[in-house]
């Protein structure tokens, strides 16, 4: 039973963003896989099933219950946990990283929906905490704990990109929910003590990547390869691009994952200066909608996870592109709804159903006009 | 003090916050914004000089295929190195002029090269093709040489499929070629691209998926000129599997000198386990001329033979079986119950059926003849009795179970099948009843019914075990690339339940046909006692006169069959020879079948012979 007004009440903006952009890497995953040639069923079609699933389950998101899912954020987040322990144990080793379970036909990267689960997890912790005051230091830790299991389970994977990623969720959370500013300080101080034990515990091919980011010129075989590539791929589609299917890098196969986490260096290819802007203004719309709805939120909670939820698609956006275009070391993060993949999609469109839920105004006399950040 | 309250109202502490993670974004994004600015505006020449200009080119490494061994671990297919001539499409400044120039330095094939070429510069203008193979050195030297006129090719060190015992193995292993387009489309496999190299026939290409490996691939930065100034990325290739074959090339080796100027099939195999030892189809053709890239010249040469050397004759071509039947036919009439082996049947060298007389092989007759005799002797007036007696049905059922007219599943690719015909066929292509003098005829192996040398052989190996029927085994076990060994054991296709005693007693004949006086005494062999059946197959109805087969033109001349086993107590070989237009099988079959046989007892226990000889020399 749809009660009425829900639809009514739904975001309608930020939902239409994330449209667009699935719109965007529909056609962009047609033209990164068309030389793939083979048969069966092609990876395109795939995504659109992939799109379809996903606002499927941004809706079943949406239309939960006012407080639901407040409700189920212990059980989920456990559970979550759980998973991810069975995965590193039993998961598949698959490009040697365990990340897979698999179910029947669809391998699904638990570790993808754990971003989430952390958020909401963290929210419903400092909403309790909450002070006017600034959360303090003793308050700080359990929060901390609680994103160092999932951490350390996912880094041992290894999937570094996405353990990173739950660090600065953790970051952008730590400023959302007013901890002090003086604990950042201190926090942002350790961390940086702690990077040389990180650099200790990384694997070679890590290590490789990240030296390989910091000096390409180092160019140990196939290291810089990957970036190579795709810096060739963004910079020869000049300012209006090749054109659409006029890709050379893609068509060439000399694109690593041009479908998945590379799916940006064959938007850019084709799509040139002109659509990159295009691109970068839908994600920055959406961001920036995100933060719009966690501060208009009626509860804490709300504002947390909605903040945490916008921080998470950042970190995703930010990553990915950085990456493409050679500013980062090669993680696998894809982009949201851009790349080609179930996991991501389902989890971003999920990722959304809860954010807009949680947004949803709680009062039917909500008055006011919809305005841009409030400044 | 902290307030645990949730306020339901706007947080100016929180906006701020928030704010300030906005302001993050924004930063973000704007350095995003100017790294692209960089990268497609500032930087575009670079990169588009880079892409366009394609100054990385992507060199393939070709992955060398895996062996194949026979059973005694020697290579019978392996990989050489060769100097190939390769042409990057991309790199071609003027076609016309390196090809003419090419053309003097390197023979290679003008009709379809040049064509190949611009198809490539419009489709994949990155892959390679290979123009020439296996040049010599001084060849080398000269495109070298002329490298700056010669911009779109160059020579690259490629690995060659080679057959070191070259023709003996050609039709049992087939041979290598290009990948086509038609294959590439067919293929599910993504690692395979143009100019692979892929199994087209026989074994290789049976096997190809174990064969085949992984190319490797450079990824160089070339100048202008097509040099390669950078290595990029060298990913190193992956060589193919190995595949230990139940083949002996010794008896291989034997088997294809034999059959030497002669057309037609002789396959050895081990009843009890269905190995093959020798598949040698005549005439056979050279397999590292496809390795090489064959010409269009010699592959019409090939096809337009008339003796067909492309064929695999051994389960490809059908052909009538005469007397080789002749054991089926006595099995049927013991299993049935229709005829004691003791009873006779008198041969004056013809029997009249309705108003037709039918020969027997031998004008003079053969007297009084039991069923030892009938097949000894080969008695044609006997099995024409049997015939008529048994009818077709019975025969044809006997003669499938035993694997006549039945695929017999070897890994082969293109297995042809038989026809061995009863009522249910008779129904089929016509609507008259079955003649006697069409029944009769079955009993010696006439008429419609017409046999692969593979058939006739699991057929013969039947009898040799009794009555179990094996699936031919070519593979003996496989070593593919990154996994274990896989043993492939043999396989039983059925258990026929004949009678011991009747088995025995066919058994028995057929080791008289060549030690007893028989028809196939051509096939003696010192201190092993062979069994077999001897086969003429008539091809022309030559009316009037008996005319011997050597006084007919050689494409009317009959076929000539010899199937046997040895020891015959307890099997352990078994060989088919069918020589098309060859004439009498006892004169121009068994001898062949002998040769094999002998190699295959002169190689078995060469280590229990040296002890021998050994001891002979102390004493």
């Amino acid at each position: 039973m749809i009660r009425k007004g829900k639809l009514a009440r739904l975001d309608w903006p930020i939902f239409l963003l994330a449209l667009a952009l699935c719109g965007v890497g529909l056609l962009n995953v047609y033209s990164g896989t068309r030389v793939f040639g083979g048969t069966g069923f092609p990876l395109f079609a795939k995504q659109f099933v992939w799109i379809f699933l996903g606002i499927l389950a941004f809706f079943a998101c949406y239309l939960t219950g006012d407080g639901l899912i407040e409700e189920v954020v212990r059980p989920v987040f456990w559970g979550i946990l759980a998973i991810l322990v069975i995965v590193l144990v039993a998961g598949k080793v698959r490009g040697g990283a365990q990340r897979w379970i698999s179910l029947g036909a669809f391998n699904f990267q638990p570790s993808e929906f754990a971003k989430v689960a952390i958020v909401l997890a963290l929210s419903k912790y400092f909403a309790d905490k909450y002070s006017y005051s600034g959360i303090g230091f003793v308050d700080t830790l359990p929060a901390i704990g609680l994103v160092i299991v999932p951490f350390l389970l996912v880094a041992l994977q290894p999937d570094l990109g996405t353990a990173g990623v739950f660090v600065i969720i953790l970051l952008g959370m730590l400023v959302i929910a007013c901890v002090r500013t003086k604990v950042l300080l201190w926090l942002g101080g350790t961390g940086a003590l702690l990077i040389p034990a990180l650099w200790l515990a990384m694997k070679d091919y890590q290590k490789q990547r990240v030296l390989t980011f910091l000096d390409p010129e180092r160019d140990p075989l196939g290291a810089g390869y990957h970036v190579i590539q795709s810096k060739i791929a963004v910079g020869s589609g000049g300012f209006i691009g090749k054109g659409y299917l006029r890709g050379t890098q893609g068509s060439l196969r000399f694109l690593p994952e041009q479908h998945t986490d590379f799916a940006f260096a064959v938007f850019a290819e084709e799509w040139g200066f002109a659509g990159t802007l295009v691109l970068l203004a839908l994600f920055l719309l959406l961001v920036q909608r995100a933060f719009h709805l966690a501060s208009r939120s009626q509860d804490r909670f709300a504002s947390f996870a909605c903040g945490g939820l916008a921080v998470y698609f950042l970190a995703h956006i930010a990553i990915n592109l950085a990456m493409v275009c050679g500013l980062f070391p090669v993680v696998g993060i894809p982009l949201p709804f851009v790349s080609y993949g179930g996991s991501s999609m389902l989890t971003n469109m999920m990722a959304l159903g809860i954010m807009t839920n949680l947004a949803r105004s709680r009062f039917t006399f909500q008055g006011g006009g919809e305005s841009s950040i409030s400044s | 003090m902290t307030q645990r309250i949730r306020k339901r109202e706007h947080d100016p502490q929180i906006v701020k916050r928030i704010q300030t993670v906005i302001w993050v974004a924004f930063g973000l994004f704007a350095l995003l914004m100017v790294r692209v600015y960089w990268l497609q505006v500032v930087q575009y020449e670079r990169f588009r000089t880079l892409s366009e200009n394609n100054r990385l080119r992507i060199r393939t490494i070709r992955a060398p295929r895996g062996q194949i061994l026979d059973r005694k671990g020697r290579p019978i297919a392996e990989t050489q190195a060769s100097f190939d001539l390769i042409c990057s499409p991309i790199d071609v400044a003027d076609l016309e002029g390196e090809l003419k120039l090419l053309a003097e330095i390197v023979d290679f094939d003008t009709d379809e090269i040049p064509g190949k070429i611009r198809d490539a510069k419009k489709k994949n203008p990155y892959s390679s093709i290979t123009v020439a193979r296996d040049l010599r050195f001084e060849q080398v030297s000269v495109i070298e040489f002329n490298r700056e006129a010669l911009r779109g090719f160059s020579v690259l060190v490629e690995a060659k499929r080679s057959y070191p015992y070259g023709r003996a193995f050609a039709h049992v292993l087939g041979y290598v070629g290009e990948v086509s387009q038609a294959e590439l489309d067919a293929s599910e496999d993504e690692l395979l691209g143009m100019g692979d190299v892929v199994g087209k026939y026989g074994l290789e290409r049976e096997e190809d998926d174990v064969l085949r490996g992984i190319n490797g691939g450079r990824h160089v930065e070339v100048d202008a000129a097509g040099r390669d100034k950078r290595l990029v990325e060298e990913v190193p290739p992956r060589a193919g599997g190995i595949v230990t074959t139940t083949l002996d090339a010794d008896i291989q080796k034997t088997a294809e000198e034999a059959m030497e100027g002669k057309a037609g099939a002789v396959i050895a195999m081990v009843p009890k386990t269905g190995d093959i030892l020798a598949f040698v189809s005549a005439p056979t053709f050279d397999p590292s001329a496809f390795s090489r890239g064959i010409r269009k010249a010699e592959w019409q040469e090939l096809s337009n033979d008339p003796r067909k050397p492309m064929q695999n004759k051994g389960l490809q071509g059908t052909y009538a079986p005469g007397s080789t039947v002749k054991p089926f036919v006595a099995l049927a009439a013991l299993e049935e119950g229709l005829q004691d082996p003791k009873a006779t049947v008198r041969c004056p060298g013809h029997l009249w059926i309705g108003n037709r007389a039918f020969r027997c092989w031998r004008e003079k007759g053969h007297g009084s003849v039991d069923m030892y005799k009938g097949i000894v002797q080969s008695c044609d007036v006997y099995f024409y009795t049997m015939g008529m007696r048994l009818g077709p049905d019975r025969i044809a059922k006997l003669e499938r179970d035993a694997g006549l007219g039945t695929l017999t599943e070897i890994e082969l690719p293109g297995e042809r099948k038989g026809l061995v015909p009863d009522s249910e066929w008779k129904r089929k292509v016509s609507k008259e009843r079955w003649y006697d003098s069409e029944r009769a005829i079955l009993g010696i192996g006439q008429g419609a019914i017409h046999v692969t040398p593979l058939e006739m052989l699991a057929g013969y190996a039947s009898i040799a075990t009794g009555g179990e029927v094996m699936r031919p085994r070519l593979v003996d076990r496989i070593a593919p690339r990154e996994a274990p060994v896989e043993q492939r054991a043999p396989k039983m296709l059925r258990k026929l339940p004949w009678k011991p005693e009747n088995v025995a007693f066919v058994r028995r004949a057929l080791g008289g046909v060549v030690n007893d006086h028989g028809t196939g005494g051509a096939a003696k062999l010192q201190g092993i006692e062979v069994g077999g059946k001897t086969g003429t197959a008539q091809v022309a109805a030559v009316k009037g006169k008996m005319i011997k087969s050597e006084n007919l033109p050689y494409n009317l001349r009959d076929h000539a069959w010899f199937v046997g086993f040895a020891p015959v107590s307890d099997p352990e070989i078994c060989v088919v020879a069918m020589l098309e237009h060859g004439g009498h099988g006892g004169s121009a079959a068994a001898p062949v079948v002998k040769a094999v046989m002998q190699e295959y007892f002169r190689t078995k226990q060469p280590a229990e012979a040296a002890a021998k000889e050994k001891e002979k020399e102390k004493r």
